[in-house]
């Protein structure tokens, strides 16, 4: 056990401080703030560019996607720098974390340089189509049907909450490909871009608000997907989903860690109670962090950890989801109002992280619902870590 | 950080569950209980493997897993009293195989009016832990720590839910004791080890809760199926696991500002006992609750885990006690730090 990072994780650390420090956009570029996970105003893609230009963006990576080619704990402090500083990685984090990472897995040389590249230089920006109104927890029973007619797939179908898919130009979707199979062996990815006939995206409000629009639903009619566009093998997409949701799932606690850390700054408890509450969030904070490098330097090892992972999201969404509620009780009335900060301007930052006291409250169930339920986290938890029996 | 034992530690565990397995199995600690059997053999045993010698700070974490898996055998000697309670107020006093504990509370020192340069002691400290069975005291007062021969004092067992715990009032009337005895010792150390100790033969004993309870929720069978199947089940399992995990990060986190010298060791005491607390609350409750009717009998072993832990959090304060000194740590660094141009974690890394 050490308290301190190596020398080498810690000149990483330095360096890259000092390209923040030198290259960091002022406060008067970012006034045009993104509306959603796939809407980059102009002044958040050159940054990105900037940062995939010297090899920041995702240092894990080779140079030509964006990287430098770091160990796990040079991108564990890259990413913890980031967080510290109030700067969000990316303002189309699913495109970068999620689909891109998935093409340069799974994609062909081709598709790379197509589509993961551009995503990374911020040239166009993607999203996320895997859930379905009948395919949540349940993801495998997705009804997306897509069916091969010559060079062509032809697909029809719905997805939702596709999280920015009004302003991307790319979704990563999971379609059914064989009816007939197992449903986890029917699945197939395609990239589909959302200039294609026969596409429908409705964006629809949040219980922020109505004009909050980020969720989508989208409909495919009839939509001539070029079957080069198929990543990974025919049927092969459940692979492909597990990869997906696994890329950066490593280090997804520390999002919740520095939720935590944000609260235990903003929160000015005052009764007894709130002070005790006010102690447990502490806890909870640290004590993710601990665990969370704990998992860190297994998979440094290069061991694989699903269920650890799992029980950081489950501990880390619940942690924050308590105690931006107890935040938002101490505020007594003051808590009713709609708009404001609840902690200062971060250019940045995501708005919603110093939002009203309700929308951080509200956010917070992003955690424990998205990416696999609190429940869906316990049930794993139980059956691969305590090696209770399935049904 | 890096927060994960290294080979050797992983290693020191693995010794340890063997020896354990071997030499404190379920039906030694029953016949403690039972039959009053003496757990005297083991500690000697323990002392003859040299695991008494590991008095220096630098090894808190090696002493933290020792501690640990005691607590999951909920062993019957007085190791832990000795370890963390004595040892950290008065090093080098124990000869090979005594026991100590210490007078935290209730004990007042004079200077002897009689005597060049010595002292005299009164009072009497209630629930102290081993203080039936120490060769020796050591005694908190405002006028410093004195090492006192059991000899000196009257002790007096009490009757207790938990059959395995030894707990005294100690008496202390008009004993005279030399300046000798008095100790220089960092109080303020010796408190955050007892609280770190304490808090990881919790977690050990939370652990065996929860092993148990696995092992009756696969194998127990009702509608057909066995109950860990159930969703219920499994979903009260997992929340006793979770809280496990965030107790003993706390813990070895604390362990792991003694070892370093770490400024933060105050209030990382401070949470492990807290969070240890935390996580016997939840394993109590959904343990005893998985276990239904068979959680409820004397034959169960379970009772020895569940009781250690409860007793556990009824020692040196309770998991609100330690809340509240988390709270009052943090805000005042917070308010000690410089308000304007201070991020949000520097604040944090400061207080905690």
């Amino acid at each position: 056990m050490q308290l301190r990072f190596d020398d080498d994780v810690e000149a990483f650390r330095a360096e890259f401080v000092a390209f923040l420090d030198a290259n960091l956009p002022g406060v008067e570029e970012t006034t045009e703030r993104p509306t959603s996970t796939a809407h980059m105003p102009a002044w958040a893609r050159r940054w990105q560019r900037l940062q995939f230009d010297n090899g920041w963006l995702l240092p894990g990576n080779p140079p030509e996607y964006g990287g430098r080619n770091a160990t796990l704990l040079q991108q564990f402090v890259h990413l913890e720098e980031l967080g510290k500083r109030h700067i969000y990685h990316s303002f189309n984090p699913q495109g970068l974390g999620i689909i891109a990472a998935s093409l340069l897995t799974f994609g062909t040389e081709e598709q790379k340089r197509r589509w993961a590249v551009p995503i990374l230089k911020a040239e166009i920006t993607a999203a996320l189509g895997m859930s379905e109104p009948g395919a949540g927890s349940d993801l495998a029973g997705l009804r997306t049907r897509a069916v091969l007619d010559g060079d062509h797939f032809v697909v029809n179908g719905q997805k939702i909450w596709t999280s920015g898919a009004h302003d991307a130009d790319i979704l990563l979707t999971f379609v059914r490909t064989d009816p007939d199979a197992p449903k986890h062996r029917g699945i197939s990815v395609l990239v589909i871009p959302t200039d294609l006939p026969g596409i429908t995206r409705r964006p629809f409000g949040s219980i922020i608000g109505a004009d909050d629009l980020d969720f989508n639903e989208v409909f495919f009619d009839d939509v001539r997907v070029p079957a080069e566009n198929l990543i990974g093998q025919l049927n092969k997409g459940w692979h492909v989903a597990n990869g997906s949701l696994g890329h950066e799932r490593t280090m997804l606690w520390l999002g919740f860690a520095d939720r935590l850390d944000e609260l235990v700054a903003d929160v000015r408890p005052a009764t007894p109670l709130e002070r005790d509450r006010y102690a447990t969030l502490a806890m909870d904070a640290q004590a993710l962090r601990l665990l969370g490098s704990a998992a860190l330097a297994r998979a440094a090892r290069g061991e694989e950890d699903v269920a650890s992972i799992s029980v950081l999201k489950l501990f880390g969404s619940e942690a924050v989801r308590t105690a931006s509620r107890h935040a938002l009780l101490a505020q007594g009335s003051a808590g009713l109002a709609r708009d404001g900060h609840s902690r200062p301007f971060e250019h940045m930052n995501l708005d919603w992280f110093f939002a009203s006291w309700f929308d951080r409250y509200a956010h917070s169930f992003s955690g424990t619902i998205a990416g696999g339920t609190s429940e869906i986290q316990r049930t794993i938890v139980a059956e691969r870590v305590l090696g209770l029996p399935r049904v | 950080m890096l927060f994960e034992l290294d080979s050797d530690q992983q290693l020191w565990r693995t010794t340890i569950r063997d020896v354990l397995a071997k030499e404190c199995p379920p039906a030694l600690v029953r016949s403690v209980a039972d039959q009053g059997a003496d757990p005297g053999p083991l500690w000697r045993t323990f002392a003859g493997l040299g695991w008494t010698e590991l008095t220096e700070t630098a090894e808190a974490v090696e002493l933290a897993i020792l501690l640990e898996e005691l607590g999951r055998a909920t062993d019957p000697t007085p190791y832990l009293a000795t370890m963390t309670w004595f040892t950290p107020l008065a090093p080098g006093v124990l000869s090979d195989g005594q026991t100590g504990t210490a007078v935290l509370e209730g004990v007042t020192a004079h200077r002897d009016p009689h005597g060049d340069e010595g002292w005299i002691l009164d009072g009497t400290g209630h629930h102290v832990l081993d203080g039936d069975r120490a060769d020796w005291f050591a005694v908190v007062t405002d006028a410093g720590v004195f090492t006192v021969p059991a000899t000196e004092a009257t002790v007096h067992r009490e009757n207790v839910f938990d059959p395995l715990l030894h707990v005294a009032d100690v008496s202390f009337w008009q004993v005279r004791v030399g300046e000798e005895s008095r100790t220089r010792a960092d109080v303020g150390l010796a408190r955050d080890i007892a609280l770190t100790g304490l808090a990881l033969t919790m977690v050990g004993a939370c652990r065996r809760v929860l092993d148990l309870t696995l092992d009756h929720v696969r194998t127990r069978e009702q509608f057909g199926v066995p109950i860990g199947s159930f969703q219920a089940v499994k979903h009260k399992a997992v929340d006793m696991h979770v809280a496990i995990e965030r107790a003993t990060a706390l813990a070895y986190f604390a362990a792991l500002t003694i070892a370093e010298q770490d400024p933060r060791r105050a209030t990382a005491a401070a949470m492990a006992k807290a969070a240890a607390g935390e996580c016997t609350t939840v394993v109590f409750e959904n343990g005893f609750q998985l276990f239904g009717g068979m959680g409820f009998t004397w034959e169960n072993d379970l009772q020895f885990a569940l009781k250690r832990a409860l007793s556990g959090e009824l020692l040196l304060g309770g998991a609100d006690v330690h809340r509240a000194r988390v709270t009052d740590a943090l805000l005042d660094a917070r308010a000690a730090a410089p308000a304007a141009g201070t991020t949000s974690e520097e604040r944090h890394a400061a207080a905690v």
